[in-house]
């Protein structure tokens, strides 16, 4: 297969009307010595035999029931959501760039854009980033614009591939970027935080929950940020917020996360997609595509790309940011997730997960050799539990009983060595964490 | 008009709920919690889903018509890929599983790498970027760091129509924001009448300071580099690498390959050439090819095969790190994957063949009518410049928005700049005949004839879309962001 | 197209209007005319130190965006944020409502460097 249409006598004519007598003609201006040989690449498979192909790829992969979390996270996916990413007016559009012909696509993500400021209580949204990591990094770029200071300051309880790829993003800049230590309870403290914000400090990039589950104080040292003239990145879960308090609430100047959790299929890390919402200020200097309302020759309300002087098809070098393509499909889906709950049911979900993982926590923490590593801290579906047990055993015992154990985090730095991360979410039934509890104490 | 989703708000059942089967327990301190509405809508599923079915009816999409948009290669995106990218057995894998139980998604990325090798002339890829830029970006790294190593300062970078100043622009606007993005300073290079590279102009900016050039084979006129040769032979030998933008690879696969003429670093776009859908904006994937000796700067983890155990390798010493999260787009990855699969050398060839032999056909039809700035034969794009034809205060814009009304969506304009009113036809392999017959006529149409006969049928265009046109300088001086 | 006589001008489309030891700097008719409509306007901090012929604001369009350069060096002493919320200013009022900022200059000979109203002219 190779899906052209052209017929044997479409050719002929084509060929005669451009004026050439066969196919190779067209390509003349390519230098002989310079032409492929025959590519080694076999194929010319037939639906079937593909789709045949890629089942005996994935028959191989066993349905786990997962209790891993760590950035990536098993939620429940409606219908709908399916359904409608599934329309192929939505995933074979381009890029709206012709507004009147991309009205579809561009109403959705002015749709996304309000439901993110809702849920965030920050002013402006853009229309989605490449993932969570990726809008940490802009984050940090974008408050090295504004301020023109150079120092970054990240807590590292921040995802340790998040800070990977801040670190790369910056590589060639003149940031210096500094890790934040936690304090013994596994949040940061703000007798920690405040001395080492100076001057120079561009953004304090700060998670919660954090990496190892614990929900931080936010109220408190957004304080120290803001005295310093710093400003604060929030990266947060976006379904925590049906409960904990919003980066609007707390003064955040940029809040971004990861919206796999709103929607998007785990799909071994993505695609999945970032977003960024920030302050009415920072508008003109958020990186990626904005839509925005307007009225056509009509009068007629209708949706634009907007503030497209920020962006590197027209700013270039000076651009905002060399994003181009994003996460459309993506954010679609979180649009569809985000619409159908309410607030009371959107409440309700966070509260489940919060009832689960506290119902497993409870239960794991009192047996035989496992402890809270942070027992009086809030967190939201993920926990640290220390294990006097042999973690490779552990998961290896789950994983023949079709479970996906904790992440081991005892590469997570010394103070985390014989630890388990574990994540309950809404999906995960009463019976499911009787069993895990179950398998673990005969561990 | 479709109301907005708050304008359908109402107290009604939402559409979705959640049960919890253990003992509620979600009290937090008063400091961590929630204190202002969440704000979200309540609407019932019936309504959502008629909501967002009429959204993507105001679409025009590549299912529902002709996409002629240079630069994009909106080709047919099969539905198998889709098929089999939606399997839940690849879905529900987790970036974090003991490696054991996800060989199948290592499977694919390596089978890929591979292929894109061959097809590149390559030696190594990287899937992880997310989009083309985010490849650009990667690849770009990879030149910094690898200079860094030989410990030699190389800061600049040159870009062929990188638009200076008042010098116009043919390059992607992707290169000079990703180039400026990886710390490099850009040096402008101005091309010929038909995008191609002069070797004196050349020489007299290929200077000590120079880590690479970019290059789009073809170029964002349709034409082929002629001097390839030459051009590698000079950047090389001053010591510098050549740097691949693979936008426009979808006309030379199986004829020629980056790798061979001599670029040691490129990106492609899957949602371009390998058929990936576009997704209204993405989700893409920018996968980076590479030489050999670049290999070790690649970003982490490498996919790697012992025996018959796909493995990631975390383990490179000297990579870039990490450009994103985990692994990649996987399920951007797999229905690529598919289409290779699909395909084989044979018809991927046969798909650039398809591709050019298109475009030729369709520049044959134009080329006595409207003027072709870069001739008479192009790659898998041309570029036309009616500006001589107009009158009656016409542009491309008009022309443009005319074409939806004819239900076609319009082709990129204005780009690139080097072309006054350009427009820039890529028709791709997967149109048949008889489309493109029908879409000439009618651009014929409307530049010879309605131009002239009924230039306000233009200005007044589009009518037959959901909205008309839109008014772009309010929304970007009064921005309305949000619904209120 | 409008070109008061009583002002100086660069290459770069900037006006400059001196007043004692500073000079307010626009841009001009013929400027504002070719960028079409003006939807957001960057000026700089007060307080900047600026050079002569280096970016100091940025006027920016739908599809466009433009440097402004600064004509002479010296510290930014004054801005025009009224054309922050009302970017139209620059179109419709571009040597009055719509001037962009003041420098107090550090070289009194750069002045000289400036064209005179009918030399720009002949300019555009």
């Amino acid at each position: 297969m190779d899906y052209t249409p052209q017929n044997q006598k479409d050719k002929k004519q084509m060929l005669e009307s451009i004026g050439v007598g066969n196919i190779d003609e067209l390509f003349k201006i390519i230098p002989n010595h310079l032409k492929a040989k025959d590519l080694n690449i076999s194929g010319g498979k037939t639906e079937q035999e593909l789709l045949n192909y890629f089942l005996n790829i994935c028959s191989k992969n066993k349905k786990l029931i997962s209790f891993r979390g760590a950035g990536i996270y098993d939620h429940f996916i409606p219908s709908l959501v399916g359904e409608i990413v599934g329309r192929s007016e939505f995933w074979t559009a381009y890029t709206p760039y012709q507004a009147e012909a991309s009205q579809g696509t561009l109403q959705a993500v002015f749709e996304y854009q309000s439901l993110i400021c809702a849920l965030t209580g920050m002013d402006t949204s853009n229309a989605s980033l490449y993932d969570g990591a990726t809008a940490a990094a802009e984050a940090a770029l974008l408050a090295l614009r504004v301020n023109s200071k150079n120092r970054i300051l990240i807590s590292s309880g921040v995802h340790p591939e998040y800070i990977q790829t801040v670190k790369t993003y910056l590589e060639n800049s003149k940031a210096k970027i500094e890790i934040i230590p936690l304090s013994d309870n596994g949040r940061l403290d703000k007798n920690t935080v405040d001395p080492l914000i100076d001057d120079n400090t561009a953004a304090v990039v700060i998670q919660s929950p954090n990496y190892f589950g614990v929900v931080e104080d936010m109220d408190a040292l957004s304080s120290a940020i803001k005295s310093k003239n710093s400003l604060f990145v929030a990266i947060v879960n976006p379904l925590s917020l049906g409960v904990f308090k919003a980066p609007g609430e707390y003064n955040a100047d940029i809040a971004v996360g990861e919206g796999q959790v709103l929607g998007s299929s785990m799909s071994a890390g993505g695609a999945t997609f970032g977003f960024m919402a920030v302050k009415k200020s920072l508008e003109w200097k958020i990186p990626g595509r904005i839509v925005g309302q307007t009225t056509d020759k009509d009068g007629k309300r209708g949706f634009v790309l907007t503030l497209q002087s920020r962006e590197q098809h027209i700013r270039r070098e000076k651009a905002t940011s060399n994003i181009c393509t994003n996460a459309s499909l993506n954010a679609l889906s979180a649009c569809v997730f985000l619409s159908g709950w309410g607030n009371v049911g959107f409440s309700n979900l966070a509260e489940t997960n919060i009832s689960k993982a506290r119902y497993a926590f409870t239960k794991i923490k009192s047996l035989d050799g496992f402890k809270a590593k942070f027992e009086n801290e809030t967190f939201f579906n993920e926990f640290v539990i220390e294990t006097s047990k042999n973690i490779k055993k552990i998961n290896k015992i789950l994983l023949k009983n079709n479970i996906l154990g904790p992440l081991n985090l005892s590469n997570a730095g010394d103070d985390f060595k014989n630890c388990l991360l574990f994540c309950v979410t809404e999906q995960r039934t009463e019976a499911e964490i009787d069993r895990l509890v179950e398998l673990l104490a005969k561990i | 008009m479709e109301k907005l989703l708050n304008e359908l708000s109402s107290e009604c059942q939402p559409a979705y709920g959640v049960e919890c089967d253990v003992a509620k327990n979600a009290q937090v301190p008063e400091n961590l919690k929630r204190s202002t509405p969440l704000g979200l809508p309540n609407i019932a599923e019936n309504d959502l889903l008629r909501h967002f079915t009429n959204l993507s009816r105001k679409n025009y999409a590549l299912s529902t018509v002709f996409y002629p948009l240079g630069s994009c290669t909106m080709k047919y995106n099969p539905l198998i890929n889709e098929r089999i990218a939606r399997n839940d057995a690849f879905n529900n894998v987790h970036p974090y599983q003991p490696i054991e139980t996800m060989q199948s998604v290592l499977e694919v990325m390596y089978e890929l790498e591979k292929d894109l090798c061959e097809v590149a002339g390559m030696d190594n890829f990287s899937l992880q970027q997310a989009a083309g830029a985010h490849g650009e970006f990667a690849g770009l790294l990879v030149i910094s760091k690898y200079f860094k190593s030989i410990k030699q300062k190389r800061r600049k970078i040159i870009v062929p129509d990188s638009a200076h100043g008042t010098n116009p622009a043919s390059a992607h606007g992707t290169n000079p924001a990703s180039a400026a993005f990886a710390g490099f300073e850009i040096v402008p290079l101005k091309s010929e009448l038909d995008g191609s590279i002069s070797l004196d102009k050349l020489k007299e900016v290929l200077t000590p300071e120079i880590a690479t050039m970019m290059l789009t084979v073809p170029n964002t006129l349709g034409v082929f580099e002629k001097s390839i040769t030459e051009i590698s032979k000079l950047v090389h030998d001053n010591g510098s690498l050549l740097y691949y933008d693979g936008a426009n690879l979808n006309a030379v696969m199986g004829i020629v390959r980056p790798g061979d003429m001599g670029f040691d670093v490129m990106h492609i776009n899957l949602h371009k050439t390998f058929s990936t859908p576009h997704g209204g904006g993405g989700p893409g994937s920018g996968p980076i090819g590479v030489k050999s000796f670049l290999e070790p700067f690649l970003p982490v983890p490498r996919v790697e095969k012992k025996k018959d155990k796909y493995m990631l390798n975390y383990k490179k010493s000297k990579n870039i790190g990490k450009v994103k999260a985990f692994f990649g787009n996987f399920p951007v990855i797999l229905k690529a994957s598919a289409y290779v699969k699909a395909l084989g050398g044979k018809g991927l060839k046969n798909v650039s063949e398809q591709a050019v032999l298109n475009a030729n056909y369709m520049l044959a039809k134009f080329k006595d009518k409207v003027n072709v700035p870069a001739g008479n034969r192009c790659m898998h794009e041309f570029v036309l410049s009616p500006k001589t034809l107009f009158k009656n205060d016409v542009r491309t814009i008009d022309i443009a928005k005319r074409l939806l009304d004819y239900g076609y969506y319009a082709p990129t304009i204005y780009f690139p700049l080097i072309v006054d009113e350009a427009i820039m036809i890529e028709p791709t392999e997967t149109e048949s005949k008889e489309t493109l017959d029908k879409f000439v006529n009618v651009v014929n149409k409307i530049i010879l004839e309605e131009s002239y006969q009924e230039p306000q049928k233009l200005k007044d265009a589009p009518i037959n879309t959901p909205v008309r046109r839109l008014n772009e300088v309010d929304a970007a001086r009064k921005p309305i962001l949000k619904w209120d | 197209m409008n070109i008061p006589q009583d002002l100086l001008y660069t290459k770069t489309h900037e006006w400059v209007k001196i007043e004692g030891n500073k000079v307010k700097v626009g841009i001009t008719d013929f400027a504002q005319h070719e960028i079409t409509d003006v939807v957001h306007v960057e000026l700089p901090e007060v307080g900047r130190d600026v050079k002569k012929e280096q970016p100091a604001a940025v006027i920016e369009s739908v599809k466009s965006a433009f440097d402004i350069y600064a004509p002479v060096s010296g510290k930014i002493i004054e801005t025009n944020n009224k054309v922050l919320g009302s970017p139209e200013l620059v179109n419709n009022s571009p040597y009055e409502e719509g001037y962009l900022f003041a420098i107090e200059f550090s070289n009194e000979k750069e002045l000289g460097d400036l064209l005179k109203a009918d030399d720009y002219k002949k300019l555009i």
